[in-house]
């Protein structure tokens, strides 16, 4: 259970401090599909950002499973990052020199020991499974956006990942495309990942089994 | 699949990019290999070469000094026991020491006395062939001797005794034909007349006597001291005297070669070096995409720190080998060019292709550590700024 308590975060921009995040408290038990909704410049992406631990609070606790993530050192915090937590962005950024195989399996390319052939065959089932059999080869150049972004869910898929944070997954893509990509994660959700998904579309918003609108960096409902 | 691949990858990804840098960083290797392989047969050529212009190792016989004064009146220095060197037995020391791969010249020489005209005048027996590699810097009227009744007189003799190239002049009641007129030395032998030392042993009843020995050592890879000892080990109870100053001069003209050689190298490998280090810091605000990428995957800072370094490292490691190579091949073009290599070739030897491939590695993973460790440094959250 991912647990939030009176997060806050400021940013500061040439002397000027912006309250990004104000007091938000929330959490989020393991299996649950949450959307936070907002307008643009609400707070929801930093909220993420939080969450993922890829942003530092400036006050208040995280806690994941009863341990504080905001106290954690940075190897933990990387731990917990390669171990449980797995991030998708709106441009669904993969390294562009690297197969999309190679971006699936890269949580898995932090040392010189190679990647054992176990992995390597979990990773291509991973890609069958978003539906990218046969494109294993294939650089992210040559994948449309729809299919890029399927590669970051299949990242998030060889790491059996208990959270996944989805940064507006559909922004950038078609309409079709976008509910293939929400077919996609509703159907991790129901294999018992939780998944934590900013979107501003509330029809995708419905899809998940709670939405939480935030306005000036609060939660509002 | 490894982190390996990650680096890899990246030095192809832009292949003219890396391209460039590799060609820069393999033409600063290679100068700095042709360089350092001219140098070495340079200096040894430089060597051989200045060893002609004089000995720097002196071998006389021991000698028991007195000084005598009587009654207030000093009479100066008196020489006894002054035995003559064994000419055979001396030169075959020489040439026996550990060090006698360093020995270029062993030049024998009997200083004697003689009249001409009613005229003293000192006259030296040499070795020809010997005398002439330590004396290169000779000038002369005429023709050096070929038989052994003929001399060489230096220009003040000459004028002091009235004779010209081509003459005749009775020494030590016997005729000897002057084939040769030295030119002006500013040294002793302006002053002499120069005999075969066959000959002048035979006259004087002296055979395989000597008066002392000049000797020419090169001293690039070894000190002087260390062939004295080695001279003087063979040869106890002589005196021999390294004339440092000689030395010194001649060792002060090679390190001018090195120094110069390696102060070029290091400007050529700190501008390649700062190339390296420019361009992994546009490689790093590059790439902050995908450093934010790896950091939120759980890479640590150490591991995009040494991702950023093995770039570095595989560009200078490629650089090492190939500079090395066409460096060494560039090295035989120059000193045909420069017609200065005396006949020596540069010497391939795979430990320095090891040596040069490491220390260019390495100086390009210096150049990128800093680099390195500002991207590593960057927080998921500011690298995420750029998504």
């Amino acid at each position: 259970m991912l647990k939030a308590v009176n997060i806050t975060k400021v940013f500061k921009n040439e002397g000027t401090e912006v309250q990004v995040l104000s007091k938000i408290s929330l959490e989020i038990p393991q299996g649950e599909f949450l959307a936070l909704v907002g307008r643009s410049g609400s707070g929801k992406s930093t909220l993420l950002n939080v969450l993922s631990t890829l942003v530092r609070p400036d006050g208040g606790e995280l806690l994941y499973n009863g341990n504080k993530v905001t106290a954690m050192p940075d190897k933990k915090l990387n731990q917990l990052r390669h171990a449980d937590f797995s991030v998708i962005f709106q441009f669904h950024h993969l390294v562009p020199y690297l197969t999309a195989l190679e971006n699936t399996l890269l949580p898995f390319m932090r040392s010189i020991k190679p990647a054992s052939r176990e992995m390597v065959d979990k990773a291509k089932q991973c890609l069958e499974r978003v539906g990218l059999a046969g494109k294993e080869n294939r650089l992210p150049g040559s994948l449309s956006g729809g299919e890029q972004q399927r590669v970051a869910i299949a990242r998030a898929l060889v790491k059996s990942s208990r959270i996944l944070f989805a940064d507006e997954p559909t922004g950038s893509l078609d309409k079709a495309t976008g509910e293939s990509i929400m077919h996609l994660l509703g159907e991790l959700n129901r294999d018992g990942m939780t998944v934590i998904m900013v979107t501003h579309d509330p029809e995708y918003a419905q899809l998940a089994d709670r939405s939480i609108h935030m306005e000036d960096g609060r939660l509002v409902s | 699949m490894n982190i390996l691949t990650i680096p890899l990858r990246n030095t192809w990804r832009k292949p003219t990019r890396t391209l460039l840098l590799l060609l820069v960083f393999t033409l600063g290797v290679m100068a700095i290999v042709a360089l350092y392989q001219v140098s070495l047969v340079i200096g040894d050529g430089m060597e051989k070469k200045l060893s002609t212009y004089g000995a720097n190792i002196l071998i006389s016989p021991g000698q028991e000094k007195l000084s005598v004064s009587y009654g207030g009146l000093h009479l100066g220095d008196m020489l006894y026991e002054l035995q003559p060197l064994s000419e055979e037995k001396t030169v075959a020391a020489v040439r026996s020491i550990e060090l006698k791969n360093r020995i270029s010249a062993v030049a024998p020489k009997l200083v004697t006395m003689a009249t001409v005209n009613g005229t003293p005048v000192a006259v030296v027996g040499v070795r020809w062939e010997e005398e002439l590699l330590i004396k290169s810097y000779w000038a002369t009227d005429g023709a050096y001797p070929e038989e052994q009744n003929e001399i060489v007189i230096g220009r003040t003799a000459a004028l002091n005794l009235g004779l010209a190239q081509g003459d005749t002049v009775r020494l030590f009641e016997q005729p000897f034909r002057v084939s040769a007129v030295l030119l002006p030395t500013g040294g002793d032998d302006d002053n002499v007349i120069l005999v075969d030392l066959g000959r002048l042993q035979a006259i004087t009843g002296q055979p395989d006597g000597v008066s002392f020995l000049e000797v020419a050592a090169l001293c690039s890879g070894c000190p002087i001291d260390d062939i004295v000892t080695q001279i003087r080990a063979g040869l106890p109870g002589m005196d021999i005297k390294a004339l440092s100053n000689v030395v010194s001069q001649r060792m002060a003209s090679i390190h001018f070669v090195q120094r110069l050689v390696l102060s070029i190298s290091l400007v050529i490998l700190v501008t390649a070096a700062t190339m390296v280090g420019l361009s992994m810091l546009s490689a790093v605000n590059e790439r902050k995409k995908d450093i934010g990428l790896l950091r939120s995957l759980g890479y640590s800072k150490g591991r995009v720190f040494f991702i950023f370094c093995l770039e570095a490292g595989i560009i200078g490691v490629l650089s090492g080998i190939l500079g090395y190579f066409s460096g060494f091949g560039a090295s035989f073009k120059t000193l045909s060019l420069l017609a200065m290599a005396e006949g020596a070739r540069p010497v391939f030897e795979p430990g320095h292709l090891l040596l040069t491939c490491g220390i260019i590695g390495l100086v390009t993973i210096i150049a990128a550590a800093y680099p390195a460790w500002k991207g590593a440094s960057i927080e998921p959250s500011q690298a995420l700024l750029a998504l």
